[in-house]
């Protein structure tokens, strides 16, 4: 057994490598800059956690979510792992200052890119001794990637900062040209690319066109009941899912709950674990629901609303079949649904006349910052509020001193501009959905193409294209009934005592 | 369904404000809002318990839930957006008396609640796990919890032991309350076997609403922090370090301390640069929440009288009604000195 193995087995438990994780540690081992596209459940952080074992210094891992960051922060201290950390800002900060001063005595150093906004925190790191920059989620760092954050596009600069380690750059999905944004943007030119397929030969492709909201509901309802669990169902507002989730249970498709962001952290856990652990049979939810939940065998994906793009699509039903055993995924597809998509997408985008309006109220003669203040009080979304103060900062570069009328007039046109493009190019991505969604050739070539990649062999299952039986996906029994609830003093001498006898 | 115990909720609520409050302040008070007026408000009206108590509470449900009551003809609008219970609301809301959660004290405990009950669960997770020799994901993510239970399991000897009083003293609080309450707590726990339930789920499960199963383990849990603080729980009592609540808020408390070295308001004022009227709503609060303290050095005891006597006879706890039965002769902050002070002694 080779050294790669042996630490494999010590450390991680397994006793094979999935494809790709072996070649991108070695790369990584070897000093390199790594782009690494790996499809999701493909145990991308252990392409730096296998190394980090062998490397000397720390290793800095930028994470978007702070749920994924928990996840992995969870995972690496269940192994064992002591000398782990995680900055992100919804922590108690005082507490973590005191562990700033002595950084150097911690292997992974988990930040959030709000973190590393911090200047205290920054010089912090400047004392670290980092022998990997991991940039966990890369696709965010391009504005064409489906998921942008402009606090991304700071991360090689700060990179340089830190002494310009080697850097590792995870993602699930990047079309090429979100590839080459994520090179550039990090500065790592020679960087070796392992690109591996999006494609998931176990996962069964369907859409189901359906001829109304109304329809679409029941035969959702038809699928629930027939497929084997446990599944994912994915909606694009909170309403659906709660909705759904009731209309499921009732009409006999087993254990469901709901799960979206306007729920509090505690349920949203339990629900998560609750499927985790078998306790359900499916969960209805929005987008926010799927990122961390490392469940194995789950066995359908199904999406009652269409995603505005198929990067995003790809991410969800990658969530199905992780153990390899086959797996289902089915869109519903009813007229209508491209509208839906397209709110949603746009939702983030402000309309020119919104824009004029907040630029016209930007006092003359004031500096940039007060423009940035204005950003806070102007009662936009998050995510309108993060892409206008990047589109801000960026032309505060080009134009710096102070606000005149002349410069507003600028600023709205170069906001108006950008805003625009970026509308032009979510309509576009929308489009390439929606073309999938009405194709009539093979999907899972198609899928394969808009990533930049052929498919190379012909698959026995593979999409309804192609000719789909849904007889393997369904439930061959009666779907086991829920453990019944007993007297509390029951169930409460369960949770200390009921295990004894056997152990 | 959650709309029949948010309309109890609110009832309740009316009949204490009895028209002298506005749906906001019925929303600030769930919320747990720290204004002056909405910390009074709950003592003077005795809706301490509900302190805090509904933090995602809105606007759009209460006023749904008020809708409710004037439908059923349960309530009335009154002038400046308030209402009135009606003879017939008072006499069902009297009927619904067994729904009221009584050893709620969301005044004393709304902020420690969350840390309390996270200690809990994840100490019964944690116990419940290492008895099955299970491994297992904390259900709880926040590190402050994580750490301190961590220590706590720590620094205690034999696991099995721990289980055990661990055990024993949940039995023995759950006793106390209904079956119904013992049940949704219990549901709500993580085990090594099942996973805790949502509110949600054990709302369809019981088939109650779920805004009442919230309450009802809230319930529970303030009984249990009550027992803590009463020395009765002694497992409870050490999941409360760190976390049992101050009477007044830090800054009045500072404003006592500088009382009892003898200095008057204007001293103190200039002392912390704070204006005077900030240093007159720490001393409404504490004579609210300290039972010795003497209001005589701030208002004499004559006129002292004559307030009392104009609210009860006006029946209100309007500043401004009462400064007007006056003639002006007392200051608002006379009044509600001397109401704060008789919270409690009269009530409809
Ligand atoms: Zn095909």
């Amino acid at each position: 057994m080779d050294e790669l193995t042996k630490m494999l087995r010590m450390w991680f438990g397994h006793d094979s490598f999935r494809p790709g994780q072996r070649e991108v540690a070695e790369d990584v081992l070897a000093g390199r800059d790594v782009l690494a596209v790996l499809p999701t459940g493909s145990g991308k952080s252990l392409c730096y956690q296998l190394p980090a074992y062998l490397l000397q210094g720390s290793v800095l891992i930028v994470s978007p979510l702070v749920s994924l960051m928990e996840d992995q922060v969870e995972q690496l201290r269940r192994r064992g792992e002591k000398r782990v950390i995680a900055f992100h800002s919804l922590l108690d900060a005082e507490e973590k200052w005191q562990a700033l001063a002595s950084l150097e005595a911690f292997r992974f150093i988990y930040a959030s890119p709000e973190m590393l906004q911090s200047a205290k925190f920054l010089a912090a790191l400047r004392r670290v001794r980092f022998s990997l920059f991991v940039v966990d989620e890369a696709h965010c760092i391009s504005q064409w990637g489906y998921d942008f954050r402009p606090d991304f596009l700071k991360l090689g600069e700060i990179r340089r900062s830190l002494g310009a380690p080697p850097c590792l750059a995870l993602t699930a999905t990047a079309p090429p040209e979100v590839q080459d944004d994520i090179i550039r943007t990090l500065g790592m030119d020679g960087a070796r690319r392992h690109i591996y397929s999006v494609d998931r030969p176990n996962i069964a492709l369907q859409v189901e066109h359906c001829s109304s909201t109304e329809d679409k509901a029941a035969r959702l309802a038809d699928y629930a009941r027939r497929l084997e669990g446990p599944g994912i169902v994915y909606f694009s507002s909170r309403q659906w899912a709660e909705e759904m989730a009731r209309r499921l249970e009732q009409c006999g498709a087993g254990r469901v709950a709901y799960y979206h962001a306007g729920m509090d952290g505690e349920q949203r856990l339990l629900v998560q674990q609750q499927f985790l652990y078998g306790q359900l049979d499916i969960v209805c939810c929005t987008s926010a629901f799927g990122m961390g939940v490392n469940k194995e065998n789950v066995r359908f994906v199904l999406h009652f609303h269409m995603p505005a793009q198929l990067e995003a699509y790809v991410q969800e039903i990658g969530r199905a079949g992780r153990d390899g055993a086959p797996s289902l995924a089915v869109l519903f597809y009813a007229d209508g649904d491209r509208a839906i998509a397209q709110a949603v997408a746009e939702a983030e985008l402000l309309s020119p006349h919104e824009l004029r309006e907040w630029c016209w109220r930007l006092s003359e003669g004031s500096g940039w910052e007060t423009a940035m203040a204005a950003l806070e009080a102007a009662g936009l979304t998050d995510i309108q509020k993060r892409l206008l103060a990047y589109f801000l900062e960026r032309e505060q570069r080009v134009m710096p001193g102070r606000l005149t009328a002349e410069t507003k007039e600028r600023l709205y046109g170069k906001m108006a501009t950008a805003i625009e493009a970026r509308r032009r190019w979510k309509r576009k991505k929308l489009q390439e959905m929606d073309e999938w969604v009405h194709l009539s050739s093979c999907r899972r070539q198609a899928l394969v193409r808009a990533f930049g990649e052929e498919l190379t062999d012909r698959r026995d299952v593979c999409c309804d294209r192609c000719g789909l039986s849904l007889d393997g996906y369904e439930r061959a029994a009666r779907r086991p009934e829920a453990a019944p609830v007993r007297h509390w003093r029951e169930e409460l001498w369960d949770m200390f005592f009921g295990g004894g006898a056997d152990e | 369904m959650r709309q029949r115990y948010a309309s109890f909720l609110l009832a309740h609520c009316l009949r204490r404000f009895n028209g002298e409050r506005t749906l906001a302040a019925v929303y600030h008070l769930f919320s747990g809002k720290k204004s002056a007026q909405t910390l009074q408000d709950s003592k003077w009206f005795q809706l301490e318990s509900f302190f805090g108590t509904w933090k995602d509470v809105t606007m759009a449900v209460l006023e749904g839930a008020a809708r409710t009551l004037v439908e059923q003809r349960l309530a009335a609008p009154g002038g400046n957006r308030t209402y009135r219970l009606t003879g017939e609301g008072r006499r069902w809301l009297a009927e619904q008396e067994t729904f009221f959660p009584r050893h709620l004290n969301g005044w004393r405990y709304h902020e420690a609640e969350p840390l309390f009950w996270q200690r809990l669960s994840l100490i019964g997770q944690t116990l419940s796990n290492l008895v099955y020799g299970r491994r297992f994901v904390p259900i709880c993510r926040d590190e402050r919890t994580l750490q301190w239970v961590k220590q706590y399991l720590l620094a205690k000897g034999s696991r099995q032991t721990l289980a055990e009083l661990f055990y024993k003293e949940l039995v023995q609080l759950l006793e106390a309350v209904s079956e119904e309450a013992a049940a949704i707590f219990t549901l709500r726990l993580t085990s090594a076997v099942r996973i805790g339930w949502t509110m949600e789920q054990i709302a369809a499960h019981l088939q109650k609403d779920a805004l009442y199963v919230q309450f009802q383990f809230r319930n529970v849990l303030h009984y249990m922090m009550a027992e803590a603080e009463a020395g009765r729980a002694p497992m409870m009592a050490e999941l409360m370090s760190g976390l049992a609540p101050a009477v007044l808020t830090q800054s009045a408390q500072k404003t006592y301390e500088w009382l009892q070295k003898g200095k008057t308001v204007g001293e103190i004022a200039e002392l912390r640069r704070l204006r005077r009227s900030t240093i007159e709503d720490h001393i409404v609060e504490i004579a609210a929440n300290v039972p010795g303290f003497s209001i005589a050095p701030f208002v004499d005891d004559e006129k002292a009288a004559s307030i009392r006597a104009a609210a009860r006879a006006l029946k209100t706890r309007r500043l401004k009604e009462i400064r007007e039965a006056l003639d002006g002769k007392a200051s608002y902050f006379e009044i509600r000195l001397v109401l704060a002070k008789e919270v409690g002694r009269w009530t409809n």
